[in-house]
């Protein structure tokens, strides 16, 4: 299945084709892959995230779907 | 101002444990007739340090400036930072009660304190009209020619909108490199000072020390132990500094609450464009500076300049809600023609928030386009020339809607919607709707637990927990804003207990008296109180504590979601003012 990842703020450097940046990338995934997986896979750092799919809050133990968009990003605040 | 004359009080006991916010809107709310006219003579402008001003309280640096708002109707405080507020601390000032209006209404006066106490009001007639980068140019040479000027000096300036009158304009606090790029900007406050004829307040600070304690090293302890956190925190350490508070662009886009062409849709296509990270690069790539505090002592670093293409300052990093406002909420992806019209707002002084809000409904009567930025800067240049559609213009949101027949126009008690649409992020709503303050996110920052994780979670998308979770903010909030601390310290505040007990020691043994925890939340819900009646007095009741309607009923896409909290919800989150003021003694 293919899932969009999509990394910000300090982890957009993390995108796996070494380009940086936060433009989604499409990743070919098992069925089955949960978001801890596809984390452990980008080698994120291990500290706080905020993850969003399809624009809801979503834990990293949740199994992704055909078609998701996986947004991550590190804790930010402001305003 | 009537009479031109200055004269010294000392603070009433009453009002001892009283700084910033509390004593802004304590004055007001005693001193201030509820039903008088904004811009007469009865209503006064209060400037006051938090009551760790002149401290070395970390991020303690804030300052508030109160008023009847002539823009809600309501009681105001416009909390910026800049460095006049430590610059008053040290000099023992608890408050300026500006009151009364000139005769001649063609004057422009400078107020200056001096390091040695003294305090004269001088005519500045020259400054009339003058924006506020070129206000604070003139102002330095004068100074320098009477070799007043030094660099430990703090303007607080009105600009040309504010001496209109009009009902938008802020009042610019200059930042420590001299630029007036700090702004109690909310609620009009700069028609208020117009009124009373100043043009600008001088702070001369040289050779001032930092105020003394009652138990300096149970102090310093506490500002270690506080200091701490901060540089802990992995909002206040990392994120903040290196992106600013417009790191959050892409999490409210991600989140569908990143309000698009007046509040048309959630989520705008053109984000990136004008993001912190974006922000960023281009700063970095022409050699601007991505990092320093508005105060010093500010452990955060949250602020930057922006920098046109030859590298030259053009103003101050757009923060998240005016990089929102005149880009997203306009259809504007460019962060050139965002800071552009930044800069703009601010050398004109209107609010930021409240012009890009106003530029999105004038977009949305059809009369210029989204997205178009040449248009916007016109109607920017309309208000600072005072054209008579200047005039419409500078009056905010409410005024151009109205005037151009718009029928969605987000305003809560006449106050333009800041950078959160209140449907998919419903607790934002609870706090747009019952703030004392009118539309304003900093009163009660939800977005906090509903959107970023911190301080628990609620989700935002449900009408359950909101009330309570707005009701705990605005208390704690109008508590950071008495003590003068930025309400960014809260980040970590909500997650670190450490941090929460570090702001009472602080305030213990600053003042010697006994401050803890239930004695902070009695600070907050005190202001809170004092607000909550000068509002009721000046006519407002329930029926002002709510959105407007089409945020109830027109779904918002991705997630179309409508505001559901209900209106016995709304009206809880003030349960406690009858027996706070019954504390206090006040009606």
């Amino acid at each position: 299945m293919q899932v969009d990842v999509v990394l910000f703020a300090h982890f957009s450097g993390f995108q796996p084709d070494g380009k940086g940046g936060r433009h989604a990338r499409a990743f070919e995934l098992a069925e089955g892959t949960t978001i801890a997986d596809v984390i452990a896979m980008i080698g994120l750092p291990d500290e706080p995230r905020v993850i969003f799919v399809n624009s809801r809050h979503a834990p990293e133990e949740r199994e992704l779907r055909q078609g998701d968009r996986l947004a991550i990003f590190p804790p930010v605040a402001g305003g | 101002m009537s009479t031109l004359t200055i004269s010294r009080e000392p603070l009433p006991e009453k009002w001892a444990r009283y700084g910033g916010r509390a004593l802004t809107s304590a004055i007001v709310f005693t001193e201030v007739p509820a039903d008088t006219d904004p811009m007469g003579p009865d209503n006064k402008l209060v400037i006051a340090p938090g009551l760790l001003g002149g401290t070395s309280a970390p991020n303690g640096g804030r300052l508030s400036i109160g008023a009847k708002s002539p823009l809600t109707g309501g009681l105001k405080e416009s909390n910026s930072g800049g460095t006049a507020a430590h610059a008053l601390g040290k000099m023992g000032v608890a408050a300026i009660i500006i009151e009364g209006i000139p005769a001649d209404k063609t004057v422009a006066y400078a107020l200056r304190l001096f390091p040695d106490g003294t305090v004269d009001l001088v005519p500045r007639h020259d400054l009339k009209g003058l924006g506020t980068y070129e206000t604070v140019a003139v102002a330095k040479g004068i100074e320098a020619a009477e070799h007043r000027y030094s660099e430990k000096v703090s303007f607080i300036v009105n600009g040309p909108a504010g001496e209109m009158g009009m009902k938008s304009a802020g009042i610019a606090i200059t930042d420590p490199h001299g630029y007036p790029n700090r702004f109690a900007g909310r609620g009009g406050l700069g028609a208020v000072m117009g009124t009373k004829g100043i043009k600008l307040i001088a702070i001369f600070e040289e050779g001032l020390k930092g105020k003394g304690h009652a138990d300096k090293d149970a102090f310093i302890a506490a500002v270690r132990k506080f200091s701490g956190a901060l540089t802990t925190h992995a909002v206040t350490s990392q994120a903040l500094p290196t992106f600013g508070t417009n790191v959050l662009a892409n999490i409210i886009n991600e989140a569908g609450g990143y309000p698009t062409r007046n509040f048309s849709s959630g989520q705008f296509e053109g984000v990136d464009g004008i993001s912190g990270e974006t922000m960023r690069e281009i700063t970095l790539e022409r050699g601007g500076n991505v990092k320093h505090g508005c105060h010093a002592g500010c452990v955060i670093q949250c602020s930057r300049y922006y920098v046109d293409k030859d590298g030259h300052y053009m103003t101050k990093g757009p923060e998240y809600e005016s990089a929102w406002s005149l880009g997203a909420d306009c259809g504007i992806s460019d962060m050139d023609t965002v800071a552009a019209l930044d800069r703009k707002c601010g050398d004109i002084g209107i609010d930021t928030i409240e012009a890009g809000v106003m530029i999105a409904v004038y977009m949305a009567s059809g009369k210029i386009a989204f997205g178009d930025g040449a248009a916007a800067m016109t109607v920017l240049d309309e208000i600072g020339r005072g054209t008579d559609l200047g005039k419409v213009f500078g009056d905010g949101a409410e005024a151009t809607g109205l005037h151009f027949g718009v029928k969605n126009i987000p305003v809560v008690k006449h106050q333009g919607l800041p950078a959160y649409d209140p449907r998919p992020i419903q607790g934002i709503g609870v706090t747009y709707a019952t703030s004392t303050q009118g539309a304003d996110h900093t009163a009660g920052y939800t977005i906090t637990s509903n959107v970023l994780a911190v301080g628990g979670t609620v989700d935002p998308l449900k009408p359950e927990g909101q009330a309570a979770l707005s009701q705990g903010l605005q208390i704690a909030t109008a508590m950071l804003d008495s003590l003068g601390f930025c309400i960014f310290v809260a980040f970590a505040v909500l997650d670190m207990p450490e941090a929460f007990e570090a702001i009472h020691e602080m305030a213990a043994a600053h003042t010697g008296d006994e401050w803890d925890a239930d004695a902070l939340m009695q600070l907050g819900k005190e202001t809170l109180t004092y607000e909550r009646l000068f509002n009721e007095h000046a006519g407002f009741t329930n029926a002002d504590d709510r959105l407007p309607k089409f945020f109830l009923e027109e779904p918002l896409a991705p997630h179309d979601a409508v505001f559901t909290v209900t209106d016995e919800e709304l009206d809880s989150v003030h349960s406690f003012v009858p027996e706070v003021a019954a504390q206090l003694g006040i009606k």
